[in-house]
C-alpha cells in the first residue's frame, strides 16, 4: 500500500513546493486598487499578523501594505476568539506582532492579561478618541452597526419598531432572533449594561426570553434565516445583509432596518487592531496600523466591504445609513463591574441559549 | 494458542505513544489547577447539569441510530445483490468529509422553510416542511454525518468474514434474519462497538452541528466561556474528557464479554438475493444518500453556481482564483494522506499490544487514544502549542512545521484508526502465526507475509476514516498549521464567516470531490480484494 501511495505523495509535495515559489512582489485586483503604485523593493522588515478578520476582506489590504512598504507580511487566519486564546497560551513568546479582531471582546481579554503593547501616539491620533483605548493599547479601524434585519415580505415598513425596548411587546412574540452567545452580541450587551445599568439590561434580556425571542448561534445564520423567511426579524451587525444581497440580489428577502439613532440597538461596534507587547517588529507593526487608517484603505472598507470608515476623513458609503450612533470605543471595559464575566453570567442565566 | 509477553521494544513504543496522546488530557488537568477551576463544584450546578444531560441524551440517540444505519448500509452493500453496490460503496463514506459547521448550514438551507427542497416540494403541492432544530435537528444531522464511523469498519469486516458459519446456520434452518442475529452480529460485534463508540465520542465533542441546530450542549457552554470565564471552560472540558474516559472503559467491559472472532475468509461470503426487499434496501441506501450527501451538496453547488453566474453577469467578483483553490486542495490532500499513514503507524503498536499480547500498557494507551477523541479540536491545538512552548529547543524546532501539524492531527484522529486496527490485529489467526514461526520466519517476515495481508482491509478502512476526517478538520488547521498553509477547510471557514457563500461553496464542492476520489482509491479499490 505504502509503495503505491508514495509516488502520489512525492508528486503532491512537488506540486506544493512549486506553488510556494516567491518572486518580485506583484499585486492585482482589489490590492492594486488600494495601492496603484509600483511595488517597492523588500525592506528586510517583517511583520506577523494573527487576523480574526477573514482573508476575503483583509488580504487585499495586507498585500497592498506589503507592496507599498516592502515589509514582508505573514498571516495566521482564524477566529478572533481562538487567536486570542492562542496568544494567551503563547504569552511573551508569541510569533504575533499584530492582532486584528472582529470585535472588542477578544481585545479586552488580551488587555486583561497584560499582553498588549502601547501603540505610537502618531498612529493613535489618526482616529478619534472614542475609537481608541485611553491606555493606547488598541485602535478601531472600521465599524459595524447594530441593526434589526427583517424579512420584507413578512414585516411591513409601517410596523417597524424604533427601539430594542419595543421588541418585548406581545406583537413581536416569537418573531425576533437573538444571537445570544455570539461575540458581537456579547460585546453589545456589555455596553448596554454600561449605558443603562445591569438591572435594566438583564431585565430586557429576560423579557425577550419571556417573549419567545429565538436563539441563533451567530449574525450570519440570522440574516440567512431571515432571508429565507424562517424568522421575521433579528438583531445583528449591519454588514452581513450587504454581503448576502451582493451575493444573491433580490432573491434574498431580508433588508436592514435602523432603529432610532440614540437607541442602544444602533450601536457602532468597531473592529480593533493591536500591537503585542512582546513584538520585536513594533515599528513595522505601527506602520501597518497607520496604513489601515489611510484614505485608500478606509475607502476600501466602506466601498467594498460595506463597513463604516473611522479615519482619514473618508465618508461612509452612501448605501449605508447615516451614522450618529453611540460608538463602542467610548466604553471603558475595566470600569464595568465584572466586565465580560458578568455579561456571560447574565446571558447564561437568562436561558436565551435554549430558546 | 500461545500468548507470549509483548516484546520490550513494542511496549516502549506503546508507552511513548500513549504519552503523546495524553498531551491534551494532561494540559486540561494542568489548566484546571492553575486557573482555579472547580470542576467538582460545577458538577452539582444545574447550569452545568442541564447541558450535560442534553449532551448525553443526544449522544445516546445518535449512537443508536448511526449504529443501526451504518450496519444496515454495510450489510446491504456487501452482502446482498443490491444494484450499483460498487458505486454506493464509493459514495457512502462521503458525509464524513462535511465540516459540520457548513454541512449543517447547507442542510438547514436546503430543507428548512424557504430552502431549495421547499421550492421542489412546493412544485408538487407540498408547502409545509418541518423546521429542523433542537434535539430532532441535531440528531438527524449528526446521524447522517456520523454513520460512516460505523459503516466503514463494519463493511470492511463483513467483506472479510467467513461465510461458513452463516451457511451452516442457513442450512440448519435459520432465516436470514436469524442467521444475522446469531452469527453475523457476533462476528462484527468488535467493529460495531468500536464504531459506535466513535459516534458517541464525536457527538459529545461536536460544536458545529449542535450550535446551528440550536441544541444547547456542553460544547456550546465551553465555547462561549473561553474568553469570559476561562476556568469554567477548562472545568467543563475536563468533565467532558472524564465522561469520555468512563464511556471508553464501559465499552471495553462490554466488548470483553463478546465472543472473539479470530478467523479470516476462507470461503466466499454469503450473498443474499434481496427479492421483494430490493425496493426497501434501495430506498434505505438512496434515502441516506439523498439526505446525507445530495441535499447538502445541492446547497453547496447552488452557492458555487450562484457565485460563478454572478461574476459572469458582472456582479461582485470572486475573492478566490484557480491557483488558490489548487493550493488549498493540494495542502488538504497532502496533509490528510500523510496523517492517515502516520496515524496507522502510531496506533498499530498499541493495537498489537492489546490485540495480540493483552498487555497492560497497551490497554491504558488504547483508552487514552480513544477518549482523546472527545476533546474539542481547539483544546488539542492549544495543548500542543502549550507543550511545544514548554519543551524548549525541541519545541522551537517543531514550531510552525508540518511535522507538528501532522502530529496534532494524529492526536485528534488516531482514535478513529485505533478500534478498526485492533479488530484487524485480532483477525489474524494465532494458528497461522504459529505455523509461520514453526517454519522459521522471523518476526518481520511473519508481519509482512502473515499479518499484513490479513489486516489490510481493516487498516485501509482505518486510514480512510482518519483521512476523511482530517480533510475537514478546522481548529487545528487554523492554529497549528505553518503560517501560509491554507487548507480547503480554513478557506471555507474564512469565506463562510463573512457570508462569502459562493467562495465557501466552491471550496466545499472541491472538498467533496476530493474526498470521493480518495474514497474510491482507498476504501473501495484497495479494500475490495484480500
Amino acid at each position: 500500500m505504502l509503495k503505491r501511495l508514495l509516488p502520489l505523495l512525492i508528486t503532491m509535495t512537488f506540486v506544493a513546493a512549486a506553488c510556494g515559489g516567491s518572486e518580485q512582489l506583484q499585486i492585482d485586483g482589489l490590492a492594486a486598487e488600494i495601492n496603484p503604485e509600483e511595488c517597492v523593493d523588500g525592506s528586510g522588515k517583517e511583520v506577523t499578523i494573527y487576523s480574526g478578520r477573514t482573508e476575503n476582506l483583509i488580504e487585499p489590504v495586507l498585500e497592498a501594505f506589503a507592496c507599498a512598504t516592502g515589509v514582508s507580511v505573514q498571516v495566521r487566519w482564524g477566529s478572533s476568539t481562538q487567536l486570542a486564546l492562542l496568544i494567551d497560551e503563547e504569552g511573551k513568546r508569541t510569533a504575533a506582532d499584530v492582532f486584528l479582531s472582529r470585535s472588542p471582546g477578544p481585545v479586552g481579554f488580551l488587555e486583561s492579561k497584560d499582553l498588549l503593547g502601547t501603540i505610537d501616539d502618531s498612529v493613535l491620533n489618526l482616529v478619534g478618541e472614542e475609537n481608541r483605548s485611553a491606555e493606547g493599547s488598541w485602535i478601531g479601524f472600521s465599524g459595524r452597526k447594530r441593526v434589526l434585519v427583517r424579512n420584507v415580505d413578512m414585516v411591513s415598513d409601517a410596523d417597524l419598531p424604533t427601539s430594542v425596548f419595543d421588541l418585548t411587546a406581545d406583537k413581536w412574540r416569537g418573531k425576533v432572533a437573538i444571537p445570544g452567545t455570539n461575540g458581537s452580541f456579547v460585546d453589545w450587551f456589555t455596553v448596554f449594561r454600561d449605558q443603562y445599568g445591569t438591572d435594566v439590561a438583564a431585565q430586557w434580556l429576560n423579557d425577550m426570553v419571556d417573549n419567545d425571542a429565538r436563539y441563533y448561534p451567530n449574525n450570519r445564520s440570522i440574516v440567512e434565516a431571515t432571508g429565507r423567511g424562517e424568522i421575521e426579524m433579528g438583531l445583528v451587525n449591519h454588514y452581513y445583509n450587504y454581503q448576502e444581497v451582493a451575493a444573491s440580489g433580490d432573491e434574498h428577502r431580508a433588508r436592514n432596518h435602523d432603529l432610532d439613532d440614540d437607541d442602544i440597538g444602533s450601536l457602532l461596534i468597531i473592529t480593533a487592531a493591536t500591537v503585542l507587547d512582546s513584538s520585536k517588529n513594533s515599528e513595522a507593526a505601527n506602520d501597518l496600523l497607520a496604513f489601515l487608517l489611510t484614505e485608500p484603505v478606509q475607502s476600501y472598507f466602506t466601498n467594498r466591504t460595506f463597513e463604516y470608515p473611522l479615519a482619514a476623513g473618508v465618508e461612509p458609503n452612501p448605501a449605508l445609513p447615516a451614522l450618529t450612533a453611540l460608538e463602542i470605543g467610548s466604553v471603558d471595559f475595566d470600569a464595568l463591574g465584572g466586565g465580560f464575566e458578568e455579561t456571560a453570567r447574565i446571558i447564561e442565566a437568562s436561558g436565551i441559549q435554549n430558546q | 494458542m500461545t500468548r507470549t509477553r509483548a516484546p520490550r521494544e513494542l511496549r516502549t513504543i506503546g508507552l511513548i505513544g500513549s504519552l503523546a496522546f495524553a498531551f491534551p488530557g494532561l494540559y486540561l488537568i494542568w489548566r484546571n489547577f492553575t486557573s482555579g477551576a472547580d470542576p467538582l463544584g460545577l458538577l452539582f450546578d444545574t447550569q452545568t447539569l442541564e447541558p450535560f444531560w442534553r449532551t448525553v441524551r443526544l449522544a445516546v440517540l445518535v449512537s443508536a441510530s448511526a449504529a443501526a444505519l451504518g450496519t444496515a448500509l454495510a450489510w446491504c452493500t456487501t452482502r446482498t445483490d443490491l444494484s450499483f453496490r460498487r458505486l454506493w460503496r464509493v459514495i457512502l463514506p462521503i458525509p464524513l468529509v462535511f465540516p459540520t459547521f457548513i454541512g449543517a448550514a447547507a442542510f438547514i438551507r436546503t430543507l428548512n422553510p424557504g430552502g431549495l427542497a421547499n421550492d421542489v416540494l412546493g412544485a408538487i403541492g407540498i408547502n409545509e416542511t418541518p423546521e429542523l432544530r433542537g434535539l430532532l435537528g441535531a440528531w438527524l444531522v449528526l446521524t447522517l454525518f456520523c454513520y460512516p464511523y460505523v459503516y466503514l469498519p463494519v463493511a470492511a469486516r463483513l467483506r472479510q468474514l467467513p461465510g461458513s458459519f452463516e451457511q451452516s446456520a442457513l442450512i440448519l434452518g435459520d432465516t436470514a434474519a436469524q442467521a444475522f442475529r446469531r452469527v453475523v452480529l457476533r462476528q462484527i460485534s468488535g467493529s460495531l462497538t468500536a464504531g459506535t463508540l466513535l459516534v458517541f465520542l464525536y457527538t459529545i465533542s461536536d460544536f458545529g452541528a449542535v450550535q446551528l441546530m440550536r441544541y444547547d450542549t456542553l460544547t456550546r457552554a465551553i465555547e462561549s466561556n473561553y474568553l469570559a470565564r476561562p476556568p469554567m471552560a477548562f472545568a467543563l472540558s475536563l468533565i467532558l474528557l472524564i465522561f469520555a474516559g468512563l464511556v471508553v472503559l464501559a465499552e471495553r467491559a462490554v466488548n470483553r464479554r463478546l465472543p472473539e472472532v479470530t478467523s479470516r475468509r476462507i470461503s466466499q461470503p454469503v450473498i443474499y438475493a434481496l427479492g421483494r426487499w430490493k425496493a426497501a434496501a434501495t430506498l434505505l441506501v438512496g434515502g441516506t444518500l439523498l439526505f446525507g450527501v445530495i441535499a447538502p451538496s445541492a446547497a453547496l453547488i447552488d452557492w458555487a453556481a450562484d457565485g460563478l453566474l454572478r461574476t459572469q453577469r458582472g456582479g461582485r467578483p470572486l475573492t478566490i482564483n484557480f491557483s488558490k483553490v489548487v493550493e488549498a486542495a493540494t495542502n488538504t490532500l497532502t496533509s490528510s494522506v500523510i496523517t492517515g499513514l502516520v496515524a496507522l503507524l502510531a496506533v498499530a503498536p498499541i493495537a498489537f499490544l492489546v490485540g495480540r499480547y493483552r498487555d497492560r500498557i497497551g490497554h491504558v494507551a488504547h483508552s487514552i487514544v480513544i477518549a482523546t477523541f472527545a476533546v474539542p479540536g481547539i483544546l488539542i491545538a492549544l495543548s500542543l502549542r502549550f507543550w511545544t512552548l514548554k519543551s524548549g529547543f525541541f519545541g522551537d524546532l517543531l514550531y510552525n512545521s508540518m511535522a507538528l501539524l501532522i502530529f496534532a492531527y494524529v492526536v485528534r484522529f488516531g482514535s478513529l484508526a485505533m478500534g478498526t486496527a485492533l479488530v484487524a490485529v485480532k483477525t489474524v489467526p494465532d494458528g497461522l502465526h504459529d505455523a509461520a514461526s514453526t517454519l522459521g520466519a522471523d518476526r518481520w517476515r511473519r508481519f509482512r507475509s502473515v499479518d499484513l495481508p490479513v489486516m489490510r482491509p481493516g487498516l485501509l478502512a482505518a486510514a480512510g476514516l482518519v483521512i476523511l476526517s482530517t480533510m475537514k478538520e478546522l481548529p487545528i488547521s487554523l492554529i497549528i498549521a505553518p503560517i501560509g498553509f491554507p487548507t480547503l477547510t480554513t478557506r471555507i471557514f474564512g469565506s463562510f464567516e463573512d457570508a462569502f457563500v459562493a467562495e465557501a461553496g466552491i471550496m466545499a464542492v472541491v472538498l467533496v470531490c476530493a474526498s470521493a476520489l480518495l474514497s474510491w482509491f482507498l476504501v473501495l479499490r484497495r479494500a475490495d480484494h484480500l
